[in-house]
């Protein structure tokens, strides 16, 4: 599914990171899947890559969380897009998991001796 | 363009979703994939290149389908942990559970020793006295089928005794008659005085009925029981008890066929029977030997002395009201046949196991409810703890809940760690329980049955296994609900980083004080009535000083000492020897002393007044002493004079009465002159004079209310020897003890000195139980008052953590320390309030089953209830007016900026 430069973090760890970055990148504005998906791999400098197949099904159960929510939006002169923005509860939700991120990095560094980039 | 949206619904076909859920993914997701057909197209592709990139990313692993198929079908499902595949794994939860709950208990190792002792000391307190109860209430006796073993007694309840001991003639008719019994047999108490082999001793021995040990079923560890041909008059063998067996013949096995010289006379021991034969007794006998009881004609035909206790074993099928209906049966025919001695006489059947703990048992059962409240307070103070941690834990709930974990399982999870702790406080506790039934075993009375013997057996580590897990889940289940109805957004909501679990956490916590203070108020109004038992208890006036008294048993055998003028040579020098011993003031000997003997009462008839109906003649006690016994006791004499050495055995017959028996008999007139005999006023005595009147004492139990009482001069009495020397000293009495031993051993080497007491220590063992569980009570209730203090002082203390900024605020719009005081002080004292009042309503209907083990106290004694309302007030008060007090000093701006 992703590529990510260090194949041994097992998944479990990876669908957890997958969901902290989704809530970011929908944190300042709505965007649509595909821009989502473009976002992950533009900011990661390709080493992070969502396909179809795994970005779409992990939209959906953010959405069930209400976390994010899904709208049909029509823009002039384009077709019809589904947006995805940050409800409130998302909004905590990310807060908390970005806290929660925060330490568990901070003590696999200290621990592995990884500085900080 | 390709057409990406038929390969989309050819995957999402075997989901079946509804039309529009259907419709709406393949739209989201060809768009996507033709934005990246497009993407592809621009970076120089060709058509073909970009459809195949496109179309194998959508092929994946068949991913799709299987990750849509979870989310869309099993909409409630969520995974456990964060992204984890949702499998069912109890055992795996477990481990990891249990591996977590550790870790959280050893990085708050405050927290953790708090709660572990405080669980400790619940199931701890628990076990040891269950290991009583198992031991004492629970443990059948040691015989064959010991449910089938009866006592059988006489129910003379119009006389006030309702388990009166048989008279032969009486037993022996009910042995004749009956068919619900197996066997039936006989004892009957007496003292053995050894000789001739090292240093005299006297022992307290049982004559039996042959048939006795067959009864019970136990088979002699040495030796054999009796035989039928050895039930008869001058039959000598005697078995003997495992104890003196071990202690004064060094578990000798030769000891069979040997002859030992008891009271004078051969006896062949022809048996040793085990340890664990422990008989129902009266006047904590403790028997060390048995003969036989081979009634002679005389005793057989006795139907008026009572001194008989008889064991019998029912028929396989009997029950214990079958049984009692048929000798019920027998007391109707027999009170025909022998108004005299048998008017308004019943019998009782009780079994054997009642008879022996029946005393004990109130005590025991209130005592095991005590250590339940006990645990109920630790279960409510760690539930606290627990809730307050819980409240600092909401970030991590909030984030567990938010990585994906299921309610079902934070809930488990906060259930194994209370199970966890409750474990540990049960591995704490039993090692608490072990050290408690060391020290719990000096202080138990004697007279209970097997006190000894009790231990922690595998019943006890089931019993704390259980206390644990039951523990664990009732402390643990208000923090693992509250956790379950955690409401993400709302906490999130509240904000703030230690903000309570709100005001259902506030109220949760507020209703287990108040709990608390209920429970701990009952214990102390438990323990309240029992001290205040105890102290009326040791209030009683005896009618004796008990203080400087030595008091030893100087049985004389019968053989050598047959009649009182033999007897009585023998105790004028005893008294004239040890008069001058120095140290000693006065000493004086009586056939028993109080406390020490429930037996020679009978009644009496006196000069110029009808004799009553046999069945309501008075019952009066008989003690014969020496001149000199009252001073030496220090019973005062209200009227008249005491015997001197001129109320000798030709002089004219004297007695000295009680006050009671005075008022009895002569009401308003002037008994000194008057004159009485035993047994009726047509009896064959002789007439005895009322020469003194001496206040009453307290002779056969010292909580009862005195009998009627009278005494003789043992020189004029020929049929009750004199058995117990008193001494008053001016020292230590126990350090005359020797001296006085000695000087008997230079009238007559052979002749044993036993019991060897102050009468401190009689009257001491008198109270035993009632100390035992006075001391018990008052020491569960005070860990009750401690542990709900603590529980106070927590709630108080994290009820204004979580308030400070809503103290500050109100300091800096001007409230004064005061105000804040009394509002923290309020609010504690609320919550004690309340506690108090239900507890107060329990209290009310709970004390009535302690009413058996009170003494000059009313179950509701107001006193008590009072001063107890009181303590628990003013305990409960310091403790939330320390946390009010660190309120006080909140700095406002400190406050405000908090958060």
């Amino acid at each position: 599914m992703t590529h990510m430069s260090s194949p041994s973090l097992d998944r479990e760890l990876k669908k957890g990171s997958a969901e902290l970055l989704i809530l970011s990148l929908v944190e300042d504005r709505p965007r649509h899947g595909y821009e989502i998906g473009q976002l992950i791999e533009l900011r990661s400098g390709g080493v992070l890559h969502f396909n179809v197949a795994s970005l779409y099904p992990l939209l959906y159960r953010l959405e069930k969380r209400g976390w994010i929510r899904g709208r049909w939006v029509e823009k002039a002169g384009q077709r019809r897009r589904r947006y995805y923005r940050l409800t409130a509860a998302g909004q905590k939700t990310l807060a908390a998991q970005r806290d929660g991120w925060r330490e568990f990095v901070a003590a696999i560094s200290q621990i592995t001796g990884i500085q900080h980039a | 363009m390709p057409d990406f949206k038929d390969p989309i619904r050819k995957r999402l076909a075997e989901l079946s979703l509804s039309p529009m859920r259907e419709g709406e993914i393949v739209e989201e997701l060809s768009q996507h994939l033709e934005d990246q057909f497009e993407h592809a197209m621009q970076g120089g592709a060709t058509e073909h290149e970009a459809s195949q990139a496109v179309l194998l990313e959508l092929n994946e692993n068949d991913l799709l389908v299987s990750a849509l198929k979870r989310l869309e079908r099993r909409v409630q499902q969520d995974p456990v942990v964060m992204g984890s595949e949702r499998k069912s794994n109890m055992i795996g939860d477990l481990w990891q559970d249990l591996r977590y709950g550790l870790r959280m208990l050893m990085r708050n190792p405050g927290f953790t020793i708090v709660a572990v002792v405080a669980l400790a000391l619940g199931i701890g307190a628990n076990s040891a006295i269950f290991s009583v109860v198992n031991t004492v209430l629970l443990r059948p006796l040691p015989y064959k089928n010991p449910d089938a073993l009866m006592t059988v007694w006489e129910d003379a309840t119009h006389m006030g005794f309702p388990f009166n001991t048989p008279s032969p003639a009486n037993f022996i008719d009910w042995r004749e008659q009956n068919t619900v019994f197996e066997g039936m047999a006989s004892m009957a108490q007496r003292s053995f005085n050894l000789t001739g082999a090292g240093e005299p001793e006297r022992f307290d021995g049982r004559r039996v009925s042959v048939n006795l040990f067959n009864i019970l079923g136990v088979e002699p560890v040495l030796g054999r029981t009796f035989r039928p041909e050895e039930d008869q008059p001058g039959s000598r063998v005697v078995i003997l008890s495992y104890g003196v067996w071990q202690r004064r013949f060094g578990g000798d096995t030769g000891i069979i066929g040997r002859a030992l010289n008891l009271n004078g006379e051969s006896y062949t021991v022809i048996g040793v029977m085990p340890g664990t034969v422990d008989l129902p007794s009266m006047d904590n006998w403790n028997d060390q030997l048995w003969v036989p009881i081979a009634f002679n004609a005389e005793e057989a035909a006795s139907r008026g002395n009572h001194y008989l206790e008889v064991i019998a074993r029912t028929k396989p099928g009997i029950t214990r009201q079958q049984a009692q209906a048929e000798m019920t049966n027998i007391a109707a025919r027999l009170e025909k046949q022998y108004p005299e001695e048998n008017t308004r006489v019943g019998i009782r059947v009780r079994p054997l196991h009642e008879q022996i703990v029946g005393d004990i048992k109130p005590a025991l059962l209130v005592l095991l409810g005590a250590v339940g409240f006990v645990l109920l307070i630790a279960c409510a103070n760690v539930a606290n703890l627990l809730l307050a941690r819980a409240a600092v834990r909401q970030k991590e709930i909030a984030l567990r809940l938010a990585l994906g974990a299921s309610r079902s399982r934070l809930t488990r999870q906060f259930l194994t760690e209370s199970v966890l702790l409750a474990g540990l406080g049960g591995l704490c506790g039993l090692l608490f329980s072990f050290m408690a039934l060391n020290v719990l075993r000096s202080f138990i009375p004697e007279s209970i049955s097997q006190a000894q013997a009790i231990n922690i057996d595998g019943k006890v580590l089931i019993f704390t296994g259980l206390v644990s897990l039951v523990t664990g889940l009732i402390f643990g289940l208000a923090p693992a609900t509250q956790a379950s109805n955690f409401n993400l957004s709302e906490t999130l909501k509240e904000g703030g980083r230690d903000s309570g679990a709100g005001s259902r956490g506030n109220r949760l916590r507020g209703f287990l004080v108040v709990s608390e203070v209920a429970v701990s108020f009952l214990l102390l109004i438990g323990a309240g009535l029992l001290i205040n038992s105890f102290l009326h208890l040791r209030k009683l006036d005896p009618g004796y000083r008990a203080d400087h008294l030595l008091t030893m048993k100087v049985s004389l055998p019968e053989t050598k000492y047959p009649d009182k003028e033999r007897r009585a040579p023998f105790f004028r020098e005893l008294i004239r020897r040890v008069q001058t011993l120095p140290g000693v003031e006065s000493v004086a000997v009586a056939s028993n002393l109080p406390l020490t003997y429930n037996g020679d009462s009978m009644p009496i008839g006196a000069e110029g007044s009808p004799d009553p109906p046999p069945d309501q003649s008075p019952d009066v006690v008989l003690r014969v002493v020496s001149p000199g016994y009252f001073s030496t006791m220090g019973i005062p004499l209200v009227q008249g004079r005491d015997f001197t050495e001129n109320d000798s055995p030709d002089a004219a017959k004297v007695v000295v009465v009680s006050e009671k028996t005075a008022r009895y008999f002569w009401p308003g007139q002037n008994p000194i002159g008057k004159r009485l005999k035993p047994g009726s006023t047509t009896s064959e005595s002789p007439w005895r004079e009322v020469i003194g009147i001496v206040k009453d004492v307290r002779q056969n139990d010292f909580v009862a209310e005195p009998k009627m009482q009278m005494y003789m001069a043992h020189e004029q009495v020929g049929s009750f020897a004199a058995n117990a020397v008193v001494v008053r000293t001016l020292v230590d009495p126990l350090s005359l003890g020797t001296a006085v031993r000695k000087i008997v051993w230079e009238i007559d080497k052979d002749q044993p000195v036993s019991d060897i007491r102050s009468m401190e220590e009689i009257v001491s063992r008198a109270v035993a139980r009632q100390r035992f569980s006075t001391m018990l009570l008052g020491i569960f209730a005070t860990l009750a008052l401690v542990l709900a203090a603590v529980g106070i002082y927590g709630v108080m203390s994290y009820s204004i953590a979580q308030r400070t900024r809503e103290i500050g605020i109100r300091m800096a719009l001007g409230a004064q320390r005061g105000d804040v005081l009394k509002m923290v002080v309020g609010q504690g004292l609320k919550l004690v309030v309340i506690g108090v009042a239900v507890g107060l309503a329990a209290a009310f209907a709970l004390t009535r089953v302690m009413a058996s083990l009170l003494f000059g106290v009313s179950a509701t004694d107001p006193i008590t209830f009072i001063t107890i309302s009181l303590i628990l007030m003013g305990v409960a008060l310091v403790a939330s007016y320390i946390p009010a007090l660190r309120a006080t000093r909140v700095d406002p701006m400190g406050a405000l900026h908090y958060q």
